[in-house]
């Protein structure tokens, strides 16, 4: 292979194999995202009419603009807007605090070691892997207690609190990497605690900042658990919002609402993977891939 | 985006406080359909002419079990909504847990009681407590056929279920598919409730279906009832699976399919598509020697706040929901009759009227009874055995030996 | 002037277990209280609400009497192997094809990763049509000629678990992709360089030195992999919805259904129990493996 490699017809054989398996995974990857797109772009009856992934005969974008400040959730006919704003309230926060707390997590614990570390780091690792509806009942109980029931202030906590474990995680990994001579010629240099994380670390860390950014926005954007049972009403997040519009039992589905309104949930996370995908696996290149 | 920011934390700030108008009431239900929010609003309609004003908390999905862990959360975290919809033994079951608003005052001064039949008091009541408004009553074993198919094939109205049968073979060897449903449990649920009364009459349902009695549960009556579902399996396509019952609508709708077993709900897709009942739909029930009226009803009930103006509220929405004119108003639009007995339908379609006089024969022969399906029955531990072993069974190769017995140790199990 | 400096260097050296400390705080009681209240409903006859009246191992035995649950532990290794098999394999593919000096490769990364964005309350729903097989990928096949071609997993009680495999890794398998692709940009190119010179074969080179180079980024996908395998719920619900039948149904559904919809409070609590066994007889040993390796090393 690799003297075949060296003949160049081969090799240009080669890379048309390497491009068509490339392309044909891509288009089977677009299916679902094309079955949304057309049916979020057909009008209900045609739907109904037993169309339901070929290309639309009339193009309308009705579905589109019920979805996003027209359609019913509940008798509050508001669309996904408010919804939408809601969400960004939660996650905007949630995210600072997660991944501001799991990056000095990281640097205590590869940095700052003290007996227990990897005990404590343990502990905290555990935590990514519970099933959350295990925990709903004594979390209500708990946020009651806090005042903070029903409240996106209480789901910004919630998902703090369960992103700990992994944001610690993400920068511990990678802050293992870092020399220790860096963090030691600081201290020599008389710069205490803080003053080497914020001058020191903060400034090598920019990419697995976005990583855990990334991996943060989409957990926490997309979660449908905690926000359907600690918020309700008008300060739900757009996932609750989501599901009330698609998951109707003793009505008719609007497809084409469904389709439209998934789309616009995930605007926000797509932008991030399309816009920042280049930095998250150059983050993840620059060591979060350890363990 | 600093000033967005800012502007809107304080509009989030606001929301846990925001300013309780005179008499606000928050109230937390599962409709999210078009046609549902579109009674619901009658409600909330009459309410708001009162003064009141309707804070609305939607949870779809998951047949209401989203609302009811919502609930759940809120009352758990010592936070619960002025009003929340029940169905089945929800009401009952959080009124012995004693968060329920007794509403008994309003129910005597307003003769609630003698207004609903006597098979809907144990799901509204506990022990002399009034805990829950109901404002509808759906029938769940109708069954909905295209009329044309029918006259086409020259077959009429089925009387018995193996005349239905017959009549479905008949159709399927002219191409058409007998009967569209899809596979989710509740659809094939549907079916087993109707077959269990409509074989073995209404006290072999009672002996089962509510007094879960292991001598009727295991024996051969109720392997009749699967053999007979077995048949009901060979007259619907192998597209079934994922198939929404709307769905399955529109294909008798369209001529592709003759018939539907579904409740009343099914009747406005009918409607919306300016179709006539009996003229170019049929509409009637489950067959049986006796005529069977398996409801579900839709109830609100109040949750015990400290909140006088809340208090104040509660009793604004019990009476507007017990109002004969909202019940006919709301269910005009939901396509069920009124959970009471003394509104008169006069305006209502001929299918209503049907179920509306077929449910006071039933209601004399002991007829009417609560849908498992929906939670109207057995309690849902035991319940979702029933649905558990009936879905199993519709979609496998179980034999029908086999069902019953699955039945019988799951719902011991379930004890 | 001494003293304060030793007061301060003693400062110092408790500073960083002060600014740890509420984080493991939040964690101790979000995490293991609440683990432990968990544990303690599941001994108690616990129905719709929670009841504290010690029955003993009741829930449990009555949970593995429950047939559904059978299934949907069987489930979960069936979905699970194949999840994580499956979504490592395509990942790995994908990121060594990728690797290859490919001209649109922005464009083809955002493609397999877009899936992750997505939530499955509404992907599940086109996933539902494609597999159906009156109105999917059977009829579409069938419509061109191949009337024999059959695809109708997801009405056969026996298959079905598989389609959601094949959603789960259509889901997951980019976010794989990035990891590994990652890990191979990490990777040093004087090392394939000089094996080429040697006269390995590319195959052979990718078999024998670069994917053990990748033994840390294949860890990570496995971890997060079985974070996300642990906790398919949205994807099970929106695609099958346990079904045909109960033919699908998974431990993160059958617990919340025990709890919310069937009122077996005291049986869910058992199964998160069960749940939570299993995860940590399997990522214990692998944390404790790896931190004592760190140390050691």
């Amino acid at each position: 292979m690799a003297e075949a490699l060296s003949r160049p017809g081969k090799a240009r054989l080669g890379r048309l194999f390497v491009y068509g398996c490339l392309v044909v995974v891509a288009l089977l990857y677009l299916m679902p995202l094309w079955v949304m797109v057309v049916t979020s772009l057909k009008p209900l009856d045609e739907i109904y009419g037993g169309s339901f992934i070929g290309v639309p005969k009339v193009v309308t974008l009705d579905a589109w603009r019920a979805a996003w400040s027209e359609a019913c959730i509940g008798t509050e006919c508001t669309g996904l807007k408010p919804y939408f704003v809601n969400s960004l309230l939660m996650v905007i926060p949630a995210v600072a605090l997660s991944t501001g707390i799991g990056a000095i997590n990281g640097y205590i614990l590869t940095k700052w070691r003290f007996p227990g570390a990897n005990f404590v780091f343990g502990l905290l690792l555990f935590g990514c892997f519970l099933p959350y509806q295990a925990i709903l009942i004594p979390m209500a109980r708990t946020l009651g207690l806090l005042g903070l029931a029903g409240s996106i202030p209480g789901l910004v906590a919630v998902h703090a609190s369960y992103g700990i474990c992994f944001t610690t995680l993400f920068f511990r990994n990678y802050f293992v990497s870092l020399p220790d001579e860096l963090t030691k010629a600081a201290m020599v240099d008389g710069a205490g605690f803080f003053r080497i994380f914020w001058s020191v670390i903060l400034p090598t860390s920019i990419p697995i900042i976005v990583v855990s950014c990334i991996w943060q926005f989409t957990q926490i954007w997309n979660d449908f658990l905690f926000g359907v049972s600690f918020t309700s009403g008008s300060s739900s997040p757009i996932t609750v919002a989501l599901n009330n519009i698609v998951n109707v039992t003793t009505g008719r589905k609007q497809y084409n609402v469904d389709m439209a309104a998934a789309m616009i949930a995930a605007i926000p996370t797509l932008v991030v993977y399309i816009v920042a995908g280049r930095y998250f696996v150059r983050g993840l290149t620059a060591g979060a891939v350890k363990g | 985006m600093s000033r967005f920011i800012a502007t809107a934390l304080a509009a989030t700030m606001l929301v846990p406080v925001a300013a309780h108008a005179e008499g606000q009431i928050e109230v937390l239900h599962h409709w999210v359909s078009q046609s549902e929010v579109d009674a619901l609003n009658v409600i909330r309609k009459e309410l708001e002419a009162k003064g009141f004003e309707w804070k609305d908390s939607a949870v779809g999905g998951m047949s209401g079990a989203n609302a009811q862990q919502a609930l759940r959360s809120r009352l758990t975290a010592g936070n619960p909504p002025g009003a929340m919809q029940f169905l089945g033994w929800e009401g009952v079951q959080w009124a012995e847990q004693g968060v329920v608003r007794d509403l008994n005052d309003l129910a005597t001064a307003g003769g609630w009681r003698e207004a609903l039949a006597p098979q809907l008091l144990p799901f509204v009541t506990s022990g002399e407590a009034f805990i829950a408004a109901p404002i509808n009553m759906h029938r769940q074993n109708w069954v909905w056929a295209n009329r044309k198919l029918f006259d086409d094939a020259g077959v009429a109205v089925p009387k018995t279920w193996a005349e239905l049968i017959e009549t479905g073979k008949t159709l399927k060897e002219k191409g058409i598919v007998p009967v569209a449903m899809g596979d989710e449990p509740w659809q094939i649920g549907i079916i087993f409730d109707a077959l269990l009364s409509d074989i073995n009459g209404p006290e072999f349902y009672q002996k089962t279906a509510i007094d879960l009695d292991p001598e009727a549960l295991g024996s051969p009556e109720m392997v009749k009832v699967f053999d007979m579902l077995r048949e009901v399996r060979g007259l619907v396509d192998d597209n079934f699976v994922g198939r929404d019952w709307a769905v399955a609508t529109g294909m008798v709708i369209n001529g592709e399919a003759a018939m539907q077993f579904m409740g009343d709900w099914a009747k406005g897709e009918f409607l919306a598509k300016g179709l006539k009942p009996n003229q170019d739909f049929y509409c009637f029930a489950t067959p049986g020697e006796v005529n069977a009226f398996q409801y579900l009803i839709d109830s609100f009930g109040m949750f015990t706040v400290s909140d006088e103006t809340v208090q104040k509220a509660q009793v604004a929405l019990a009476e507007t929901i017990m109002d004969p004119k909202v019940q006919k108003g709301f269910n005009l639009i939901k396509g069920s009759i009124p959970a009471r007995n003394d509104v008169p339908v006069d305006d209502f379609d001929d299918c209503a009227k049907l179920g509306y006089h077929e449910r006071a024969a039933a209601i004399e022969k002991g007829s009417m009874q609560g849908a498992i399906t929906h939670g109207f029955a057995a309690k849902p531990e035991f319940a979702s055995v029933f649905s558990d072993v009936a879905a199993q069974f519709f979609v496998g190769k179980m034999s029908s030996e086999d069902a019953v017995k699955m039945l019988v140790s799951g719902i011991d199990n379930a004890r | 002037m001494s003293a304060s400096t030793r007061m301060s260097s003693r400062l110092a050296g408790w500073l960083p277990r002060i600014v740890v400390a509420p984080s493991l705080l939040v964690v101790i009681v979000t995490v293991y209280l609440f683990i432990l209240w968990t544990g303690v409903i599941s001994v108690t006859s616990s129905k719709f609400v929670p009841t504290y009246d010690f029955v003993g191992l009741e829930q449990y035995v009555r949970l593995w009497a429950t047939p559904r649950w059978h299934t949907a532990v069987a489930n979960l290794f069936i979905f699970s192997a194949l999840f994580l098999a499956l979504s490592t394999g395509l990942g790995l593919l994908m990121a060594i094809l990728l690797d290859q000096n490919i001209r649109a490769e922005g464009a083809l990364r955002a493609i397999y990763l877009y899936p992750m964005a997505l939530s499955f309350i509404v992907t599940g729903t086109a996933w539902k049509w494609i597999m159906n097989p009156g109105l999917g990928v059977q009829k579409v096949v069938n419509d061109l000629g191949w009337t024999d071609f059959r695809f109708d997993w997801i009405t056969n009680p026996d298959m079905a678990i598989y389609t959601v495999v094949v959603a789960g890794v259509w889901q997951s398998s980019g976010f794989a992709m990035a990891i590994f692709l990652a890990g191979l940009r990490g990777i040093d190119n004087s090392v394939i360089k000089a094996a080429q010179i040697e006269g390995a074969s590319l195959p052979l080179i990718y078999r024998q030195i670069i994917i053990p180079m990748l033994r840390p980024a294949m860890l990570s996908v496995i971890v997060l992999l079985s974070y996300i395998a642990i906790k398919s719920f949205d994807l099970v619900l929106a695609l099958t919805n346990g079904g045909p039948g109960t033919a699908t149904e998974l431990p993160s559904t059958f617990m919340f259904s025990a709890t919310f919809r069937r009122n077996q409070m005291g049986v869910g609590a058992a199964s998160a129990v069960m749940m939570l066994m299993t995860v940590a007889a399997i990522i214990v040993p692998y944390l404790y493996s790896e931190l004592r390796s760190e140390n050691n090393g």
